[in-house]
């Protein structure tokens, strides 16, 4: 069976939460890489009695692409050298995108090739490269290029670019609307997203403080402060009605205390449809002077309560990740404290590039207490719609590492073996010490890693298996604990090919580019063109990516 | 193409500054002016003119036969070598590593000599900046044993000195003289240091650049002094040659500059600017590192990529381990390490002037030059990709060629 043209995927247990489709025993079928009602009798079939049948699943928020992604695969030849991985053997490599398939190497940074069969075999067929430099955008692209089957989507990084600055200051919000339409389209990207906003700004200026305090310090002139620059992008995503509203990584990531900067972020957005990223590294309670706690009740409290915020964990899982940031203050700050080799790239009027190896220890108080508070932020969570599931891929731990997560999550037992073998110096009082019963179900799961990473992403054909929907389709035998499970589908279908089959890759297709062309007003080109030609080292004409304007 | 014609925005591969803004007058499918480009970039562009022959042995054949024999070459061989040259663009990088990767062959490319200075980053990273970013912030540049009117010749005027920048109206230019590697003549002030105390100088430096008190040497108070200076400023860019005169880097000197780099952004901020050839040689590192997890010097001869940065194609053709050799690129850029081995070997050559190639290839396909004849990507020195506009028509474009004999290979 190459690709079918139809297919009738019969029996399995359905999970299907977008269309209220929980534990359901059911067919699914499939034509023309689609999802349909129904098929002829006589369509192949797929049986699927006993398994478990879930979209496939979707990736909010990953770094596997791009200039600073590659930095950090450079960096570390160590982990390359021992995790080989020769090319797959396809059953039919000449048939449906019949590409030979490619050796890699893998790690926390995989090779293109690697990423891409590693994400399907994992029964993703969607994912997002969380943050890349407009002016790199055209590298990312190539790099996707090169990541076969998932489909893929990248966010462009603004909040600490000049030009930016420059409207917010002069109070020109419909023209920092129209720069950041531009920008968007330029890079080819899907979403918006601000990293740190104003702080890599003053790392790269030189001076002290080298990062913002609070969310009105100034940056460069005091009409620029954090707070405004997030107000600016945040309404310019919603004005522009782009699918996914802004993709927000906070001030003062890993700092004791940040809790309550987080906090006056989303009040400050209040009302406003806003994303909030890899959130664990964001709700730490204590100081500066007072140690670290756990942040993290109060911080989902709020997100419970306002259904216009949604939020991404960025668990901490325990073993190799690497630190692969734009928010480059904070890259410098792990060097200088663990000696640990370090990359910083500051890249032109527009953002940073920090990127440090790391290893998250079981018996390392604070590696102990950001998981505990990831743990914290998932098992507090009210609506799963809102809080979907992410590493931080590989800044808190591989993608590889999400079956495990999930059986934190289902697996009350497990969990609490697990927390025995911390280092708890930093628990006492958080509510993971506490005691905390609940188990996710296999509906949640759906949720959490498909269903609600599609809708927050504005995705309107991924994470669901009603008809028109992308035939991309999880199938999980059941039996063994639920890291076994989802560490290895029986079946995965991506676009109604069948790319994983007794959980053998079997073809290796290539993966769409999913990007937003947002209308904007030519009136901001004569402005943008005279800014390039006065700042910037690449000409104007050669900014935007091919066709992508 | 009869008509005279400007092709605006044109990128520049003569050397590592890609610079974008080169405006070539073609009247005729010839170059009558590379507008904008300085004297390398003009010897870069010529008139266009480029030979167009796909040849076995000494015959001329169609594009066919040579790809048609070339497989036969490459699939027989037991142990292949794949040579990424200069002169080509991201997309036929890309496609020249899965050739690599479907023949088991051992991968390499220029980027193998500069190793020493890609190993240094592996084991402490770097600091790094675009050249943008040093137009716009840096206030003092210190060209450490470069000046780079030779081999850079516009880096000055359009990065990191002439222009003014937004956090750097003014700036001060240090020129340090390392032996015989002068920096620029017309700095604000010159630090003369020799070439025998050059990696003590760097770590003496790195030691002050982190607050250590060290006893008064006389020979490296010229050290201390800039060290000092360097602390005094808000953003330096210390710039070096990654590849001055062909000769290899000295590991301890690459090390001593990333570790100096490194250490000044406690007490400041720093970036190294790192000069290198054009052509694309970046793009390479970029590609390979994407594709298999190492950035040059990969044996697939597991079926999956090894690194081997101490044992790479030079040491190879001249133990002679190498059967037969795939050069895909520019065959004048094969650094004479590598070249001289190739007369003995089969060797199939596809690139700009493949077919004048001195080492005799037994395959010899032309194509276009990567940025003159054929579009694509490219990386400036310091990683920025950019696109190119190709100015004339020329000969099959070695992405295509190389994605043809791609399809006439047959896995072993």
């Amino acid at each position: 069976m190459m690709r079918a043209e139809r297919l009738r995927i019969t029996g399995g247990t359905v999970y299907d939460p977008a269309n209220g489709v929980a534990s359901v025993v059911g067919d699914v079928c499939i034509e023309d890489g689609k999802v349909v009602t129904e098929l002829p009798t006589g369509a192949p079939r797929l049986d699927a009695s006993g398994m478990i049948v879930m979209p496939g699943g979707v990736d909010i928020h990953s770094h596997i692409a791009g200039s600073s992604v590659n930095h950090g695969r450079q960096l570390q030849p160590e982990e390359h050298a021992v995790d080989p991985v020769p090319a797959p053997r396809l059953d039919d490599p000449d048939g449906e995108g019949g590409q030979p398939t490619r050796s890699g190497t893998g790690g926390t940074i995989p090779s293109t090739f690697t990423t891409g069969y590693r994400y399907a075999g994992l029964g993703y067929t969607t994912a997002m490269e969380a943050a890349v430099a407009p002016l790199f955008a055209r590298h990312a692209h190539a790099e996707l290029d090169d990541t076969p089957i998932i489909d893929a989507g990248l966010f462009a990084l603004l909040g600490n670019d000049e030009y930016l600055f420059r409207q917010i200051a002069a109070g020109e919000g419909a023209r920092a609307r129209d720069y950041a339409a531009w920008v968007l389209r330029a890079a080819g990207a899907y979403a918006i997203k601000v990293v740190n906003p104003g702080g890599v700004e003053l790392w790269k200026r030189g001076a002290p403080p080298r990062n913002v305090t609070g969310l009105d310090d100034p940056v460069g002139s005091t009409a620029v402060t954090p707070r405004r620059i997030l107000e600016t992008l945040t309404n310019a995503g919603n004005e522009l009605g782009l699918p996914h509203p802004v993709h927000i990584h906070c001030n003062a990531l890993g700092q004791p205390g940040n809790a309550a900067t987080t906090l006056e972020t989303m009040q400050t957005l209040a009302g406003r449809r806003a994303h909030f990223t890899h959130l664990q590294f964001h709700s730490y309670g204590g100081g500066r002077d007072k140690g670290w706690q756990s942040g993290a009740k109060d911080v989902i409290e709020y997100v419970n309560a306002h259904p216009e915020v949604s939020v991404d964990v960025g668990q901490v899982m325990f073993g190799p990740a690497t630190t692969l940031t734009a928010d480059a203050p904070v890259g410098y700050l792990l060097h200088a404290s663990s000696g640990r080799k370090w990359v910083n790239v500051d890249v032109e009027l527009e953002t940073g590039c920090g990127i440090v190896p790391y290893v998250y220890k079981e018996k390392a108080a604070v590696a102990a207490l950001q998981w505990a508070v990831g743990l914290e932020l998932f098992l507090l969570a009210t609506d799963p719609w809102r809080v979907v599931l992410s590493t931080d891929h590989p800044n808190g731990g591989s993608f590889l590492s999400y079956p495990e997560l999930i059986r934190l999550l289902m697996d009350r037992a497990y969990r609490d073996e697990q927390i025995k073998r911390v280092n708890a110096k930093l628990l006492k009082g958080s509510a993971l010490a506490d005691g905390l019963a609940r188990e996710y179900t296999l509906n949640e799961i759906a949720i959490i890693t498909r269903a609600g990473p599609a809708r927050l992403l504005g995705l309107t054909e991924k994470g669901h298996l009603g008809p028109g929907a992308d035939a991309d389709v999880t199938i999980y035998a059941q039996g063994g604990d639920a890291a076994t499970m989802f560490a290895t589908p029986r079946y995965v279908l991506k676009g109604g090919t069948l790319v994983v089959e007794e959980g053998q890759l079997r073809r290796a297709p290539a993966g769409r580019r999913l990007a937003v062309r947002p209308e904007y007003d030519d009136a901001v080109l004569p402005d943008l063109k005279r800014y390039f030609d006065q700042y910037a080292s690449v000409s104007f004409e050669n900014y935007p990516c091919a066709g992508s304007v | 193409m009869s008509a005279e014609q400007v092709v605006e925005h044109v990128t520049c591969l003569g050397c590592g500054c890609a610079c974008d803004d080169i405006a070539p007058l073609v009247r005729q499918n010839r170059i009558v002016e590379a507008r904008n480009a300085c004297p390398l970039g003009r010897a870069w562009f010529g008139d266009g003119t480029v030979p167009q022959e796909a040849r076995v042995g000494a015959h001329t054949v169609s594009l066919e036969a040579a790809l048609t024999h070339a497989a036969t070459i490459l699939t027989q061989a037991r142990r292949p070598l794949v040579y990424l040259a200069a002169e080509l663009s991201c997309e036929t990088q890309r496609a020249a590593v899965g050739i690599a990767d479907r023949l088991r062959a051992v991968l390499d490319s220029a980027t193998s000599e500069i190793a020493a200075a890609v190993l240094a980053a592996q084991r402490r990273g770097r600091v790094a900046a675009t050249l943008g970013e040093l137009r716009q912030r840096a206030d003092l540049v210190v060209f450490w044993g470069v000046d780079p009117a030779e081999r850079y010749p516009r880096y000055t005027s359009r990065y990191a000195v002439a222009p003014g920048g937004l956090q750097a109206p003014i700036r001060t230019v240090v020129a340090v003289d390392v032996g015989g590697h002068r920096g620029p003549g017309d700095a604000d002030a010159r630090v003369i240091i020799s070439a025998d105390v050059e990696v003590d100088a760097l770590g003496v430096m790195r030691a002050i650049a982190r607050g250590h008190a060290l006893p008064d040497v006389p020979a490296l108070r010229p050290a201390v002094e800039l060290a000092r200076r360097m602390m005094q400023a808000r953003y330096v860019a210390l710039v070096h040659d990654a590849e001055p005169d062909g000769t290899p880097a000295d590991p301890d000197r690459a090390e001593g500059l990333i570790a100096l780099a490194q250490a000044l952004n406690g007490p400041t901020r720093c970036a190294l600017s790192t000069l290198r050839a054009g052509g694309n040689r970046s793009g390479a590192d970029a590609v390979v590192t994407w594709q298999t997890g190492f950035p040059c010097a990969v044996d697939f001869g597991r079926g999956y990529p090894s690194y081997r940065p101490h044992d790479g194609a030079a040491a190879l053709v001249a133990r002679r381990e190498i059967d037969a050799t795939l050069v895909i690129g520019l065959p004048g850029s094969v650094p004479e390490s590598v070249a001289r081995g190739l007369a003995s070997v089969a060797t199939v050559a596809i690139g700009p002037f493949a077919s004048a190639a001195a080492f005799e290839p037994a395959v010899a396909v032309d194509t276009g030059v990567a940025g003159i004849h054929e579009g694509g990507m490219a990386f400036r020195m310091d990683d920025v990709p950019l696109p190119l506009r190709p100015s004339v028509a020329g000969p099959p474009a070695a992405a295509v060629v190389v994605g043809e004999l791609a399809t006439r290979l047959v896995s072993p």
